[in-house]
Parts: structure tokens; C-alpha cells; sequence
């Protein structure tokens, strides 16, 4: 499934590295480099199955320390495109230990969310250094639920653009 | 340490909107500023109820209360509803973090480790 990226629906970041392609490629390949710097502050990354070919699955998990306690999170998805070390394109959803998939409802996510977005990262090496381009893009989900929150957000929207005219 | 999650306020304000009762709190405020016993009333709730979850919309940046000190009218905060209005942009700060941490990870990996210079 493709789908052409648009503001609303997706990311793109770029960012330099200090660093060849090929160490680069690693960090989000190789499980160990993987779980060094993806969990965001204060979360750590117990597990990283990451199948890197094309249809490989992989399994992420999460885990946190929250006011209530542990929580865990996993993520599941599959490799699109796995052109080493230029070009890697998965998919990510939420889903349970298992990689079975769950609706973001289901796990207590504001119904916008898509069920599953896709990762492209794109790398391209220069004197040293790596440019990557990082895209995150949301497949559409037309659940009732999804189109619910996002005529909230609608609403909100307007809302917010009748604070900032003021 | 224990305020790394704390201090993410994105995550704060995602755990904050991950409740059925808040997003409807925060339907109601849409319309306009409302005191604790006007957001109460549509819920079959008690009032120390709907004051937690006040409280966590607060904390989370999506709801100012006012210092009028008995009705403190509780207003939507229209700049953080914008920031994670999509969950693309959402992703964004959660991205920029890691890169970040990649950043680091990359220096860590180059440096000899410790002081002691080369092995």
C-alpha cells in the first residue's frame, strides 16, 4: 500500500550524522545499535526482533516507568524495502507481545491515530557524514471511531484558529 | 530519573487525551469556559472525580484554570491542542528525541572508553 505523503497525514525530518552510511544503516538494523538510542527519554527497549528483508516482520517493545508503574508497548510491523545502505521502509503498528495488531483504541490512543503507518528512511552519505531523511506516514483509517476524533479535532481546530485571529 | 517520563509533557498530554471523559471534558470547554460544577454536571461523577481529571488536563497543558478564587473557571488551552492536534506532529518531537539520542550514541561509539586514552 502506498500513499503519497502529505502534510497532515505525515512526518519528515532531516537530520545529519556524523557518521558513514553503513553505521548509520546499523543503528536502526542491527537490534543492539537499535534499542542504544531508540526509546524515547526515560523508556528502554527490552526487545527488538527485527527480520530485515523484505516481508520480514519485526516486534518492538517499549517499556517505561510511569507514575502507575511499568508499562510495556509493543509495536509489530513489516520491512518494505530493504536497500542496504540507502534506502529501508517498514510498517509499525501497535500490537500485543504476540505482533498481533491493535487498533489504537484499543490501546487507549486518541482515535485519530492510524492503525499502521510506514517508516521510510533514507540515507545518503557525503564526506563522512549521512544525511537522512526520515518520513512517517499514516495509512488512513476510515474506522468510525478515527473519523469521530478527527471531526473533534476539526471542531478544535477551528476553535483555535478563532483564538489565534483574535 | 523519575521525572524523565513526567517531564516528556508530549506523553502527558497523549496520557491525558487517552480517556474518554477528558476528551468529552474537553468537547465541553470547546464551547467555552466552564467551572468544576458545570463540567461535572452531563457526568455521573463526583465532583473530587471530575476535579482529577481536571487536574490532569491541567497538568498536561490543555486546560488553564482561572484565579478568580472560588469559581476558577477551568478554559481550554488552544496552543497545546494545536501541537498534538495530529499525530504526525505528534511523531515529530518523538523522532527529533531519538535522533538526539542517536547523536549521542554515535559519539559514545567513537570515543576510546574511559579516560584512559587508547587501549
Amino acid at each position: 500500500m502506498t500513499n503519497k505523503p502529505d502534510s497532515e497525514n505525515s512526518v519528515v525530518i532531516e537530520r545529519s550524522f556524523n557518521a558513514p552510511a553503513d553505521l548509520i544503516w546499523k543503528m536502526w538494523t542491527d537490534p543492539d545499535h537499535f534499542k542504544a538510542w531508540y526509546g524515547p527519554r526515560g523508556a528502554t527497549i527490552p526487545v527488538a526482533k527485527l527480520d530485515v528483508r523484505v516481508g520480514g516482520i519485526r516486534l518492538v517493545c517499549m517499556e517505561m516507568t510511569t507514575p502507575r508503574g511499568q508499562m510495556q508497548m509493543w509495536f509489530t510491523g513489516k520491512h518494505l524495502v530493504v536497500a542496504e545502505p540507502i534506502r529501508l521502509n517498514y510498517t509499525e503498528s501497535m500490537s500485543d507481545e504476540n505482533g498481533n495488531v491493535k487498533s489504537p483504541s484499543e490501546m487507549g490512543m486518541p482515535e485519530g491515530h492510524p492503525t499502521t503507518t510506514e517508516v521510510r528512511v533514507e540515507l545518503q552519505e557525503a564526506d563522512d557524514r549521512t544525511e537522512m531523511i526520515l518520513t512517517h506516514i499514516g495509512i488512513p483509517s476510515d474506522s468510525p471511531g478515527a473519523i469521530g476524533w478527527n471531526m473533534a479535532f476539526d471542531k478544535l481546530a477551528i476553535y483555535v484558529d478563532a483564538q489565534v485571529n483574535e | 530519573m523519575t521525572t524523565a517520563v513526567v517531564d516528556d509533557k508530549l506523553s502527558a498530554t497523549f496520557a491525558a487525551l487517552a480517556n474518554s471523559t477528558r476528551r468529552a471534558i474537553l468537547a465541553r470547554l470547546v464551547e467555552g469556559s466552564a467551572t468544576v460544577n458545570e463540567l461535572a454536571e452531563p457526568f455521573e461523577m463526583t465532583l473530587p472525580a471530575i476535579s482529577k481529571h481536571i487536574k490532569v488536563l491541567e497538568r498536561a497543558g490543555l486546560v488553564k484554570r482561572g484565579h478568580h478564587a472560588q469559581f476558577r473557571p477551568c478554559t481550554i488551552e488552544a496552543s497545546r491542542l494545536q501541537e498534538v492536534s495530529t499525530w504526525a506532529e505528534q511523531y515529530r518531537s518523538v523522532w527529533e528525541a531519538r535522533f538526539d539520542q542517536m547523536d549521542t550514541y554515535l559519539t559514545q561509539l567513537k570515543a576510546p572508553q574511559g579516560k584512559k586514552g587508547k587501549q
